[in-house]
């Protein structure tokens, strides 16, 4: 029999068949390591779903045509109505459907520097499109078609026609890169976003928009104002009012990470306590059976080796339980708090049982370094 | 030379002395008796021999090689390697089964061998409760497993701190029978026993009193059997 295989059936046995005894360690390392995959698992999560609570935050009112034919200059007339110190920004969107790899996606024309102004609670990963040729995809887009950041994407765009038309339907391709991939936690994410000026050119369709979304700060009454205002004066622009959160996305958003890592930390230091503790009282009432090792034979090193391999065995499977746990707990606590169910995200199961094992290690030192220091020969008198 | 030879052995305890001036040779494959009333040093020098303490004055020749001056690391590998141990409260590791036990010897020697432990469980008549634990073994079986575990090295001297003293009569017999078989394959034994008919079947009686030599007595009609009720 190898060694290995012998270490193996001691560790296991001490842990197995003394379950009683390690079960308040186990169940604090299971504990921490659930709170730990838990937390980690909304920490990385937060951000989308306040992405989909705050989406109303940026855009308080929306310009929608009400004839045919919705050009910039309706939607200026619109906006002047409305006073300049009171405007945050205003977004033309332009929607056509165009095709990548042969499947129909929804590209949007817009002009990048105001959405960052009327949707400042969206997740850019990577740069905002600036310069022609650039796009950026939705979280939904990007996973469906495998896109990621810095990919060229041929994106094409066929005109629909009628039956027997006349003329040469449009037909054109563009390589497009990606800088950025966008999460809102919303319809948002099937979407190719991408300026005005490159739609344009994909399409051959200029001048006309489908909506504007419109971002001003002010009170009810004026805002109410502001729309009957418009909706009277501007016959070509039907604008509509939408709800929206006031706090600070951002700061909430980071005050609320922040809180989650401080907590994690927190539970993983009282984990560690927990380990400790009852590391040293198994040390304490092993004291006899560490003596009696040492006295047939066993040197400092594998007496180490013992302990630090049942706390880590320890340390693992306490994290395998909580990565489970964890996410079953998130998923709770994410159905109640947000009302939409979470992302698992496989990623957190080595780092969790990683981190189990650090923890469990860390705890044993000085437990372990107590256990090396027992005398065989004051054991074995018969203390 | 001796395998063992003690020379001016003290070990003293602030005031106290627990071996006092002490000089003692075993020669190889010698069976010897250590007696004594109780805190006379003889766990004391058991351990001395069994390098799991150090003397505060004096030479511990063993196979030539002075023990009081090796470090704790050489200490630990000389006891694996030559020493065997047996204890009066038959110490054995509760979670572990009477085979395992005797690997954990091997394990820490060189390598597991679960035939070989095996075979040693059977020399001492357990091959059938191998994957028992302590708790559901008997005293006596559970002494037993300390002479297999002690054996399995072969350990060029078995030393046993008073290993018949928690036995019956019929337990007592069989853990001197085989201290007898190993005798007469060459192991030296030094017993350390309270019990009188245990000391007299070895070669030689050293009696300890106050940390001293007392009284050394040879066994003329050794026979290494030990006679019970006749
Ligand atoms: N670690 C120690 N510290 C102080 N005194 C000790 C220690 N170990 C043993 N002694 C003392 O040394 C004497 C001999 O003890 P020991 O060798 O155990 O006797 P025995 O085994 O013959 O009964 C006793 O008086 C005991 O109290
Ligand atoms: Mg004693």
């Amino acid at each position: 029999m190898k060694k290995r295989k012998m270490f193996l059936r001691m560790i296991t046995a001490s842990l197995m068949r003394r379950r009683s005894r390690m079960l308040v360690a186990f169940l604090a390392i299971a504990i921490g390591a659930t709170i730990l995959s838990g937390l980690m698992t909304i920490y990385f999560d937060v951000p989308r779903q306040m992405g989909a609570q705050f989406r109303n935050y940026g855009a308080n009112m929306i310009f929608t045509p009400t004839g045919e034919d919705f050009t910039n200059e309706d939607l200026e007339s619109g906006l002047s109505h409305i006073k300049s110190s009171d405007l945050v920004g205003a977004a033309p969107y332009r929607y056509e459907t165009v095709r990548i790899h042969e499947q129909p996606i929804m590209a949007a024309g817009t002009s990048m520097e105001d959405v960052k102004k009327t949707s400042p609670y969206w997740l850019v990963e990577g740069e905002w499109p600036a310069a022609a040729g650039e796009v950026m995809v939705g979280q939904g887009v990007a996973e469906s078609l495998q896109l990621k950041q810095g990919d060229t994407v041929a994106i094409r765009y066929t005109e629909e026609t009628e039956e027997g038309a006349e003329e040469e339907a449009a037909d054109n391709e563009i390589d497009y890169k990606v800088t950025a991939v966008l999460s809102t936690g919303g319809s948002e994410e099937d979407y190719v976003y991408m300026n005005m000026e490159d739609l344009e050119e994909l399409t051959g369709l200029a001048g006309s928009i489908d909506l504007a979304e419109v971002s001003i700060s002010s009170g009810a009454d004026q805002l109410n104002s502001y729309m009957e205002q418009i909706n009277s004066e501007v016959p070509s622009v039907d604008a509509r009012l939408v709800k929206r959160v006031t706090a600070s996305e951002t700061t909430v958003l980071s005050k609320l990470q922040a809180l989650v890592l401080l907590v994690t930390v927190i539970v993983l230091a009282l984990t560690m306590i927990c380990v400790a503790t009852t590391m040293t009282a198994v040390v304490a009432e092993r004291r006899k059976e560490i003596g009696l090792r040492k006295a047939i034979g066993a040197s400092d090193k594998s007496i180490v080796t013992e302990f630090m391999g049942e706390g880590m065995m320890l340390g693992g499977l306490g994290g395998i339980v909580g990565v489970f746990l964890g996410f079953a707990f998130a998923q709770t606590i994410s159905k109640h708090v947000f009302s939409s169910s979470i992302i698992f995200r496989p990623g957190l199961v080595p780092l969790t049982i990683a981190a189990s094992i650090l923890v469990t290690g860390i705890a044993c030192l000085s437990p372990i370094r107590s256990a090396t220091k027992v005398d065989p020969a004051l054991v074995l008198k018969g203390e | 030379m001796s395998l063992l030879e003690l020379k001016h052995i003290y070990k003293i305890y602030g005031e106290l002395h627990a071996l006092d001036d002490v000089n003692l040779k075993v020669e190889k494959g010698e069976w010897v008796s250590i007696m004594g009333p109780s805190g006379s040093g003889k766990s004391t020098m058991m351990n001395i021999i069994g390098c799991m303490d150090k003397p505060s004055k004096g030479e511990v020749l063993l196979d030539g090689v002075d023990i009081a001056r090796e470090s704790g690391k050489n200490l630990t590998t000389i006891r694996r390697d030559k020493i065997g141990l047996i204890f009066q409260q038959f110490h054995l590791v509760n979670y572990l089964n009477a085979l395992e036990n005797v690997m954990l010897a091997q394990y820490y020697h060189s390598i597991p061998d679960e035939k070989e432990a095996l075979e040693a469980l059977d020399r001492v008549g357990l091959a059938d409760r191998a994957k028992h634990l302590p708790s559901q073994l008997s005293g006596g079986e559970q002494q037993r497993v300390c002479v297999a575990r002690a054996l399995i090295n072969h350990p060029e001297i078995i030393l046993a701190d008073e290993p018949t003293g928690n036995l019956d009569d019929a337990n007592e017999e069989t853990v001197v029978d085989l201290f007898h078989k190993l005798h007469d394959e060459g192991t030296t034994l030094i017993v350390v026993t309270h019990d009188p008919e245990v000391a007299e079947v070895a070669q030689r009686t050293v009696v300890l009193r106050n940390g001293k030599i007392h009284k050394e007595t040879v066994n003329t009609n050794f026979t290494g059997k030990i006679r019970f009720r006749d």
